[in-house]
């Protein structure tokens, strides 16, 4: 008898076999592989075989099924989160990864359904469920106050969606507003006395009276009234709402590069004005303020003769 | 059809129309044809005021027309004509049907309105020339036109009145003041009437060019400044001190009265009549607001720099320039007033600061000399004119309200979300305020859509502001501002007429018991005829009125400015 050379053959009829093996090979591959990796090193394994391989592993929840321009992808699942998606079944599983696919901006609802192609119903079912497992949350936007988006449950929920640093729970606080455009204006109006009070040159007395944001920003980092970390952008947004107010003018100059609180080349300096008019003649009389002025005439019911406003305003 | 063409001008006065549609006159508001009417009322009758406001509602009309719509009788329709005319509040010339039709006459409510600023002139002729020129300034204004002998007579004449006994006044100290007057063109001569008929072409004061018989009498009367001789002081013999008037009593002051006027003394300067030249007073408050607003931005020797820079462009520059001619540096710096020591560096240093203010109220114009600079005074102005449409939103609505319309002067188009985004206020409250400066017109909305039909949901929705038009209806506001002001002061004057009267008597018989020299007990008789309460009332009112006439003046200051602005921007667009 000659040799008989034993293949030692993987009996490739055992399907757990042909399991392992594919796990192995995305081990070897975390990117992930395609078809065509496993026929190649199984080319004796039949195309169902295969197939029904992948589909058991996958239903177990220990392969992700991805595709790219080439084809299907086959990846091996992180085993936490394998454990996670325990007892969820294939639905739930394709909605949890619309919502982690939309990162920490959220998605909607309506999104997720256009999505994943499930019925309003069952999507509804899913999202309540994944709640209650404390996989997703929901978060208000404040854009609309109706509109709820759903982002994983670890996230930090995107600026955009939660308005920054003027709002706390969708409430626009604008105390918080208030109390930081004050200080801002005290500090810059206060710098702009020191520089008058210095009776130096005109120019010099110009530019000491200037504050660059990052001044300002490092005050009010300083003096703590904030809960939030304020960035430089945030600052220079209260010192805008100054300058709407008129306490204000700003000019930019160009900065090296490097020097504390440039932004491209710029820095941008405030400083505080004084206004240019007195209050105007107009409103030191009641009828400049008089909110009936245009039904007031002479002979009608409210006329100049019986005015209460310019009684009161007499005889203050 | 009589009542048709009132009935019709009443409906476009309520809707604020102007009234005239006549292309010759310049269109009025009807707020302005009342405060006009009030002002004529007050001084110079109500027959006055009829002719005024019937002339200004309805144009050019001729004597025959005014006579017939008001029903006046034609002796004081024709001494109403007189007094406008004399005033400078009505001109009159040829008809327009042609050489022989009768005179048209016409008002504009431009020279109306100025008689609300009368205490602002003559106090700024005090704070110039002293009480002189103050009462040289009120004598014209309150008679119109006059001759210069009579008004330097009449101006020694009251001075002697103030001043100690065996004191008068000396004649040419009066006419001196009179000539610096003239000299800074704060007093101009009359034009010269224009001839009845123009069909003689040689007529050397019509105003139609010789040489076209044919063409129509041009509509706009000359200038005075169009007479080469507007500035300059005729020769006058005038010798002599002013007269100190005799106490004495009514009918006798009466009878000197007439007997001055008929006075023939002749100075050598018959016919040549002088008035008050508005437009230079108007230049120098311009300036003065351009000096404060520098004085309050900046600080007290910018506002000296700027104020030099204007002194010495007074002359060569037309009131009607955006900026002065240029100035260098080296020229401002010998100008300076000499008590401002500041070094040539450092005034260089302040020009550079002033130029770089946002506010642009100086600006460069080249290098040579040291530095060109000159005054933006058309900038200047609307920015002032800006101040005061903020100043109005803020004290009317608030400073949130102030901030959205600031925030919309300078981002010009803005959305809803922007806006609250910009402002930092939240979103309702800003919702709020957006829609009550809309409705109050000084917020407008402009549409842009997406698609040719308009529907709402595709359609961009943008807020701005437009300060001319919005300076515009500020300005009516304080036309009807002004006009209530008035109407309350003359409605408490009427309530307490009785108690006026009566104090008014009892100070009569004072002031004649007091001059036939009465006993002191007699004289607190007389006194005590006023009862407490009425002494009270009496003090109330005139309190009423002191603060009724001081905010019409303020008032007043804002009509300035605004209409500054209006003019500035009409002549240079």
């Amino acid at each position: 008898m000659a040799e008989v050379k034993v293949k030692k053959e993987t009996n490739l009829s055992d399907a757990t076999e042909v399991e392992n093996r594919i796990k192995q090979l995305c081990q070897q591959f975390p990117h992930g592989i395609t078809d065509q990796v496993i026929q190649n090193d199984m080319p004796q394994l039949e195309p169902q075989q295969r197939a029904m391989a992948i589909n058991k592993l996958l239903s177990l929840g220990q392969l992700d099924l991805l595709r790219n321009s080439s084809g299907l992808l086959y990846r091996m699942k992180d085993v936490q989160s394998a454990s996670k998606m325990k007892g969820s079944d294939n639905q739930e599983k394709l909605v949890y990864q619309v919502i982690e696919d939309a990162g920490n901006k959220g998605i909607w609802s309506r999104d997720i359904r256009f999505k994943s192609n499930l019925p309003l119903t069952e999507i509804n079912k899913i999202l309540k469920n994944l709640e209650s497992k404390k996989l997703i949350k929901a978060v208000k936007s404040v854009a609309a106050s109706k509109k709820k988006v759903y982002m994983l449950y670890n996230l930090q929920p995107d600026r955009s969606v939660t308005g920054g640093a003027w709002y706390s729970d969708q409430d626009f606080e604008s105390e918080f507003v208030e109390v930081l455009n004050q200080q801002c204006f005290k500090f810059l109006q206060s710098k702009a006395e020191l520089a008058r009070d210095s009776k130096q040159s005109p120019m010099v007395q110009r530019n000491s009276s200037f504050a660059t944001s990052h001044e300002v920003w490092k005050y009010i980092s300083e003096l703590g009234i904030s809960k939030v970390d304020l960035s430089m952008d945030d600052i220079e947004t209260i010192l805008n709402t100054l300058i709407y107010d008129g306490k204000v003018e700003m000019t930019v100059i160009a900065a090296k590069e490097g020097t504390v609180g440039s932004v491209d080349g710029q820095m941008k300096l405030y400083r505080g004005v004084n206004p240019v008019i007195q209050p105007t003649g107009l409103v030191r009389t009641p009828c400049g303020l008089c909110p009936v002025f245009d039904d007031c005439h002479e002979g009608g019911e409210i006329s100049p003769s019986n005015c209460i406003y310019m009684t009161e305003w007499l005889d203050f | 059809m009589h009542r048709g063409t009132l009935g019709k001008s009443n409906r476009r006065a309520e809707q604020g129309l102007p009234l005239s549609t006549n292309s010759s006159v310049g269109k009025m508001t009807a707020q302005e044809v009342r405060l006009c009417g009030l002002l004529l009322r007050e001084h110079f009758g109500e027959v006055v005021e009829k002719v005024g406001t019937h002339l200004l509602k309805g144009g050019a009309q001729n004597l025959r027309t005014i006579i017939h719509e008001t029903g006046i009788s034609l002796d004081l329709v024709k001494k109403s004509l007189c007094v406008l005319v004399q005033h400078g509040a009505c001109v009159f010339r040829s008809g327009r049907k042609g050489a022989g039709s009768p005179a048209e006459y016409q008002t504009c409510c431009d020279r109306i309105l100025r008689i609300l600023r009368y205490p602002r002139y003559i106090y700024t002729s005090k704070t110039l020339y002293g009480d002189t020129g103050e009462l040289i300034i009120e004598e014209l204004l309150q008679r119109g036109h006059m001759t210069m002998s009579g008004t330097v007579k009449t101006v020694a004449d009251r001075l002697t009145q103030n001043m100690e006994e065996g004191r008068s006044m000396d004649y040419s100290e009066v006419s001196s003041t009179f000539f610096r007057l003239v000299e800074t063109h704060f007093l101009q001569r009359c034009p010269p009437l224009a001839g009845p008929e123009p069909k003689d072409s040689a007529t050397p004061a019509a105003p139609a060019p010789p040489g076209t018989p044919a063409t129509p009498v041009s509509t706009a009367p000359p200038t005075p400044e169009s007479f080469p001789d507007c500035y300059k002081v005729p020769h006058v013999t005038l010798v002599g001190r002013g007269k100190r008037q005799l106490a004495s009593e009514d009918g006798e002051d009466q009878r000197n009265a007439k007997k001055a006027k008929m006075d023939s003394q002749t100075h050598g300067d018959e016919g040549i009549c002088w008035q008050v030249n508005f437009e230079r007073f108007h230049l120098h408050f311009r300036d003065q607001a351009i000096i404060s607003a520098v004085a309050n931005k900046l600080d007290q020797t910018s506002s000296e720099i700027v104020r030099t820079m204007l002194r010495m462009s007074e002359v060569t520059t037309s009131p009607t320039a955006t900026c002065t001619k240029p100035l260098s540096a080296n020229e401002i710096f010998r100008s300076l007033p000499t008590s401002y020591n500041i070094p040539r560096p450092i005034l260089d240093q302040y020009l550079t600061l002033l130029i770089d203010d946002p506010m642009e109220f100086v600006g460069k114009a080249g290098e040579s000399g040291g530095g060109m600079y000159v005054v933006n005074m058309h900038r200047a102005l609307a920015n002032l004119a800006r101040a005061t449409l903020e100043s109005v939103v803020q004290e009317r609505f608030g400073s949130r309200s102030a901030r959205i319309f600031r925030l919309l002067l300078r981002k010009r188009h803005l959305e809803q979300k922007q806006v609250e985004d910009f402002a930092m206020i939240p979103a309702k409250e800003a919702k709020d305020m957006l829609y009550t400066l809309l409705s109050q017109n000084l917020v407008q909305l402009q549409e842009i859509p997406k698609t040719p039909d308009y529907a709402p949901s595709r359609t961009f929705y943008l807020y701005t502001v437009n300060q001319l038009p919005t300076a515009r209806m500020l300005l009516q506001n304080c036309y009807k501002t002004v006009a209530n002001l008035v109407e309350r002061r003359l409605f408490e004057s009427k309530e307490s007429k009785r108690l006026l009267e009566k104090s008014q008597r009892i100070e009569a018989i004072l002031a004649s018991l007091q001059a036939s020299g009465a006993e002191p007990e007699q004289l607190t008789e007389v006194e005590e005829m006023i009862t407490a309460p009425e002494k009270q009332q009496l003090d109330a009112l005139r309190l009423h009125i002191n603060k009724l006439d001081s905010a019409e003046n303020q008032v007043d200051e804002t009509i300035f400015l605004l209409e500054s602005y209006i003019n500035s921007t009409a002549s240079t667009s």
